[in-house]
């Protein structure tokens, strides 16, 4: 087992730092620069003597592989440096919008598996039924509906029939629950909703696969509570394909949810990221790309892991 | 016989006094209250010298105060009035301006303001210190130097005498800092406050809100009226018009759009009201001088000639932030050409078919065929470039020419104009006061901002002119020609319609007055709420 | 954004027996999966429809007329117009031309161009498989938009880089579900009788194993269909993709038609309605598909 986890670790590594240099690689590609971007505005026009300062301040002017090295000797020590639009520490950038996304994510992802779970479960029991056909045609088109429409129709309808209207300005949980959950709930079961799509068919399929069982056909045979009483055990079975898609679709939810935070006007790392894009906020940009990427490739390993530790099979491969 | 008389006497009685009521409970301004406001845009860094976001200007202004600035109560945005200036004489010769500087100012931290720091800050402006920037040294190349002979006198000497010294030295973003502070570290208002302005700082949390509030040693006794504001970033527009409509925010400084003002007009009715302007921003098109065929102005004044402006300006101000039909400045401003000199320039005319069937034969003789196909570049925001690009794709559609848009990101889209990489591009021209001498210096053959790269002695001699020129009259005659040469006769560029400012606001916001540029009239020193 | 097709790493499926007439097949899947019928239904008015569009359209779908702008639906556009007067049916329809273009060209060449990679990774297997194995782990570690949004803004946005665009972050998400496939085929006893007769690896990969994902092949390309419509319709959405003055959903769902949802809500409603539908029948057939194909989860 040691061994296997040990192996699972170091294929981490590489994968993070290829992730690294892709990202730098990529976005320096991407025409357009910072320093021109800061002081144009709407007039559009600034003297090269300053460009070429503020280029040198903030180190563009070296060679890129120079520039790679310095921020990787960086990232080793967890130090992503400063916003090369606003000059603030990176993780001050951060942390705030972090925070919000990361609690829309879960927020999320308890609505979808409170939505998928007896979803799927029931839709497996009953295969091929009008409860079937009714539940999968309620998550296809959950996952078929852009998240922006969604979002916008939503609103429509709260202000047009509620006449009411979420709160616009992010309150943390501990300073207000109430403000904090008015403004929250409302994407959260927008993406949940999508969400839960994916999971409820990977629970049908992962439900139907184990009531295959030898064991589970016993007790049909044997009758109705017998079958209720395994089948509560074959959910047990069937949760661990579906514990895996909850986690990645978790893990993407940080970064992922760009259209959503614009519709609902949430001040997240989404909302962030494509501020980041249009400023060519390169460090901003990068640290941001690594805490998502990050985030993405650890849940992969302790899914690896959970799967590894419940079923022996694959640790000796 | 009485009786109907007397009922008739009582009605108009009550019905002037009706009227009379609300205009005297308006007029005199209350005391108290938080102005909360939302701003699209978040400030990059605090120091206004180094900036040139009105996302900075909205939510920092009223912490600072300025040696002049444009009178807050002028809705043309272009009277300068004395902010910590008292008073000012004029030498004869255009070369000197001295400033009486009031006495008894104190910054928020409770140290005096004297003409050492009004000096120090210009200083910083005209002369930044190593590894600090200043954006507007160029604007003011004719200043000599500036003196701070004592405690209440600042002297500006010019190296030749400009007209619009006194405007240029209004402008929004020459925020007076402490000379102490600035001796000690030039780069310390990059990321603090420390002004002499009605509001005192107290927080800014990132992304989030910013937060001021009334200063009580304000210079200005009796104002500012609001207690205290508070700024909420909002970048989403849809965003910003529910906070508006749901009553959370009351008033946003740069624009909405049409349909925006329309929804909350309806949604809420007399608490809402509504102040137009016409914008200091205009886009224009640019067309590479030295790419065929738009070398040849036959065919630049036929892409003028093609578009049916005031037909474009009737439906494209319900949609977008365009309105009136305009030359080389703001309807409404002193220099402004009226609308009937205005038809007579190519393109500005009322028969549309007239024009168009002579556009279609100016790009027939100059051999471009039907079905000319060609790349428009614009500019990847949505107001109203996106709508101005659509509606110019139709108008040149309908002279036989087939064009494409390409969208740039907003990003990208500067260094694309100044590499020239373009046939016919969006530009834009956007000012914070609307002056002649700081509007047209673009258009010059050698300036920066000439995308298009043409070159046209006249049109350099005819700028240098009405620059000099002291009678107005004189300066008028001369913009009139300057602005033939730049859009009929030769088609340097193609002005399409000037932005349209709309501010809906929520009817308690008293005491702020639209101006034409979105940097303007921000210190919220007048502002008052009537509940 | 959830758009990850389901990561079935245990799914295997079986191409279904040879012989018994392609029609009855159809005529079969019909019968006994009615969703997935519905959902093949919707998709094939929806070729229909972007073929013929120059024929099926009223009006052009670019031409302005601001006589006629933000009408309400009406006997002269059923669907209503938008703010500079264009038929919002016509517009409709062409864009079912450029969702089906992008759709198509960004999923069908993302799910091959991975599956080949998947195959290859898993048949050649040990170091070949590792270093494929990271690099496609990097690009999956991506957002989707977000790997979209950086391709789009380094590419431009032209029709040809918006299905590179999309097409990019697609590749390493079939690949894994296509390498777990082979993976199982790979331990089938006639590729190694294929190698024992001396066939090469190009000729075994093409020959044998690629036929025989077909099955998880075709589904995974459904979703991805779905997807990749979402993808451009959020890309437009966002200003990144298709440009004006084209007829496209997510373009039509941008500016003017959030401006004016209360008072033409037809210029959101319907193009918003018409992109569920179209990716709601993707999923749907691709879903009956899978169920079809999979011997485990047949009923009988």
């Amino acid at each position: 087992m040691t061994k296997y986890l040990i192996k699972r670790f170091l294929l981490m590594l590489p994968t993070l730092f290829g992730v690294a240099l892709v990202t730098f690689v990529l976005i320096r590609v991407i025409p357009g620069d910072v320093v021109e971007l800061r002081y144009s505005g709407d007039s559009g026009s600034v003297s090269q003597e300053i460009i070429d300062r503020e280029r040198a301040r903030i180190g563009l002017d070296k060679p890129i592989w120079q520039q790679f090295l310095t921020w990787m000797a960086g990232v080793v020590r967890l130090d992503f440096g400063t916003s090369m639009w606003t000059g603030a520490p990176i993780w001050e950038e951060i942390k705030l919008r972090f925070a919000l996304s990361l609690q829309v994510a879960i927020m999320a992802t308890i609505v979808a598996v409170v939505l998928a779970i007896p979803l799927g479960v029931l839709s497996a029991l009953k295969q091929d039924t009008w409860i079937d056909y009714s539940v999968r045609i309620f998550s296809i088109a959950g996952l078929a509906m852009p998240s922006f429409w969604l979002g916008i129709v939503l609103i429509l309808v709260m202000l047009v029939v509620f006449k009411w209207l979420p709160p616009m300005v992010y309150t943390p949980f501990w300073v207000s629950p109430t403000q904090n959950l008015a403004q929250l709930i409302w994407p959260a079961l927008a993406v949940g909703y999508r969400y839960s799509a994916v999971a409820t068919r990977m629970t049908r399929s992962a439900m139907l696969e184990v009531l295959r069982e030898d064991y589970i056909r016993t007790a049909r045979a044997k009758g109705l509570m017998q079958k209720l009483i395994l089948s509560r055990h074959a959910l047990k079975n069937a949760m661990l394909p579906v514990l895996t898609v909850v986690a990645l679709e978790f893990a993407f939810l940080i970064g992922g949810l760009v259209v959503t935070e614009q519709v609902f006007n949430l001040n997240g790392i989404g909302l962030l990221f494509v501020q980041a894009v249009a400023h060519r906020d390169y460090t901003l940009l990068q640290a941001l790309i690594m805490l998502v990427a990050g985030s993405f490739i650890i849940v992969n390993f302790l899914m690896d892991i959970t799967y590894a530790w419940l079923d022996p099979r694959i640790r000796y491969r | 016989m009485r009786r109907p008389a007397l009922v008739l006497v009582a009605l108009v009685v009550a019905l002037l006094s009706a009227s009379a009521l609300p205009a005297s409970a308006q007029d005199k301004p209350r005391s108290g209250g938080e102005l909360v406001f939302v701003v699209p845009s978040s400030p990059p860094s605090y120091d206004a010298h180094q900036e040139e976001t009105f996302g900075l200007i909205h939510p920092t202004a009223p912490h600072y105060s300025t040696l002049l600035r444009v009178d807050p109560t002028d809705k043309t945005g272009t009277k300068p009035v004395g902010d910590l200036a008292e008073s000012w004489t004029v030498s004869k010769d255009g070369l000197t301006y001295t400033f009486k500087i009031r006495s008894g100012v104190k910054f928020h931290d409770g140290s005096d303001m004297t003409a050492r720091d009004v000096k120090a800050s210009y200083d910083k402006i005209l002369n930044p210190p190593a590894g600090v920037k200043s954006l507007r040294k160029t604007a003011y190349a004719a200043i000599a130097s500036v003196d701070a002979p004592d405690a209440t006198t600042f002297v500006v000497k010019l190296k030749y005498p400009e007209g619009s010294m006194l405007l240029n030295l209004s402008s929004p973003w020459n925020w007076i800092y402490r000379a102490d502070t600035l001796a000690k570290d030039p780069k310390w208002y990059e990321k603090n406050v420390n002004g002499t302005g009605p509001f005192k700082f107290v927080e800014h949390v990132k992304g989030s809100h910013w937060v001021g509030k009334k200063n009580a040693d304000y210079w200005d006794k009796g104002k500012p009226y609001l207690d205290g504001y508070r700024a909420i970033f909002i970048s989403n527009s849809a965003a910003q018009v529910a906070a508006v409509r749901g009553e959370r925010a009351m008033i946003q400084f740069r624009s909405f759009s049409p349909a925006e003002r329309d929804s909350l007009v309806q949604a809420l009715g007399p608490k809402i009201t509504v102040q137009e302007s016409p914008w200091d921003c205009l886009n224009l098109v640019a067309m590479h001088h030295e790419k065929k065929p738009f070398d040849d102005k036959r065919v630049r004044r036929a892409l003028s000639l093609a578009l049916d402006r005031y037909e474009g300006s009737k439906h494209l101000s319900k949609i977008t932030l365009v309105k009136d039909v305009a030359g080389i400045q703001v309807p409404g401003t002193p220099y402004a050409t009226p609308p009937a000199e205005l038809e007579k320039l190519a393109g500005y005319g009322r028969d549309t078919a007239k024009n168009r069937a002579e556009a279609r034969r100016l790009l027939k003789e100059a051999g471009v065929p039907d079905g000319f196909a060609f790349t428009f570049k614009n500019r990847g925001i949505p107001h109203p470039y996106e709508h101005l690009g659509i509606w110019l794709i139709d108008q040149w559609r309908q002279i036989g020419l087939n064009v494409k848009m390409e969208v740039i990101e907003a990003s990208a889209y500067h260094p694309m104009l100044k590499r020239g990489d373009f046939d016919v591009a969006m530009d834009f021209q956007c000012g914070f006061i609307v002056e002649p001498d700081l509007d047209l210096p673009r258009f010059l053959s050698t300036s920066d901002a000439n995308y298009g790269k043409h070159k046209d002695t006249v049109i350099d001699d005819l700028y240098s002119r009405q620059g000099r020129a002291t009678d107005p009259e004189e300066r008028k005659k001369l913009l009139r020609q300057f602005e033939k040469r730049l859009l009929d006769e030769e088609a340097h560029v193609i002005y399409t319609l000037q932005w349209n400012r709309v501010i809906p606001h929520l009817s308690k916001v008293k005491g702020w007055t639209i101006t034409p540029s979105h940097y303007l009239n921000n210190q919220l020193d007048t502002v008052w709420l009537s509940e | 954004m959830a758009l990850n097709p389901p990561i079935d790493r245990a799914l295997e499926v079986e191409v279904p027996p040879a012989g018994g007439g392609w029609w009855e097949e159809v005529r079969d899947f019909c019968l006994r999966r009615p969703l997935g019928a519905v959902g093949a239904a919707i998709i094939v008015v929806m070729l229909v429809v972007a073929v013929l569009a120059s024929v099926i359209a009223p009006y052009d779908p670019v031409i302005n007329d601001f006589s006629a702008m933000l009408a309400p639906p009406s006997r002269a556009h059923w669907l209503g117009t938008d703010a500079f007067g264009r038929d919002v049916l016509s517009r409709l329809i062409y864009g079912s031309r450029t969702a089906l273009l992008v759709g198509f060209g960004a999923s069908v060449l993302g799910a091959t161009l991975g599956s080949v990679l998947g195959v290859a990774s898993a048949y050649f297997g040990g170091r070949v498989d590792l270093y494929l194995q990271r690099v496609m782990d990097v690009f999956l570690s991506f957002p989707l938009i977000i790997l979209a949004l950086a391709l789009v803004a380094i590419l431009g946005n032209s029709i040809p880089n918006l299905i590179m665009a999309i097409m990019i972050p697609m590749i390493p998400r079939s690949a894994l579900v296509i390498r777990s496939s082979a993976l199982a085929i790979r331990e089938m006893p006639y590729v190694d009788a294929a190698r024992a007769a001396g066939f090469g690896h190009g000729r075994i990969i093409l020959r044998h194993m690629l036929p025989n994902v077909m099955a998880p092949y075709l589904i995974m390309l459904t979703a991805f269909l779905g997807q990749a419509i979402l993808l451009e319709s959020s890309l437009s959405f966002l200003g990144l993709g298709v440009q004006e003055p084209v007829a496209a959903w997510g373009l039509m769902l941008r500016g003017a038609a959030v401006e004016f949802a209360e008072a033409a809500p037809w210029m959101a409603i319907f193009p918003g309605l018409a992109i569920s539908l179209s990716v709601f029948a993707f999923n749907l057939f691709g879903d009956s598909l899978r169920d079809a194909l999979d011997p485990r989860l047949k009923t009988q």
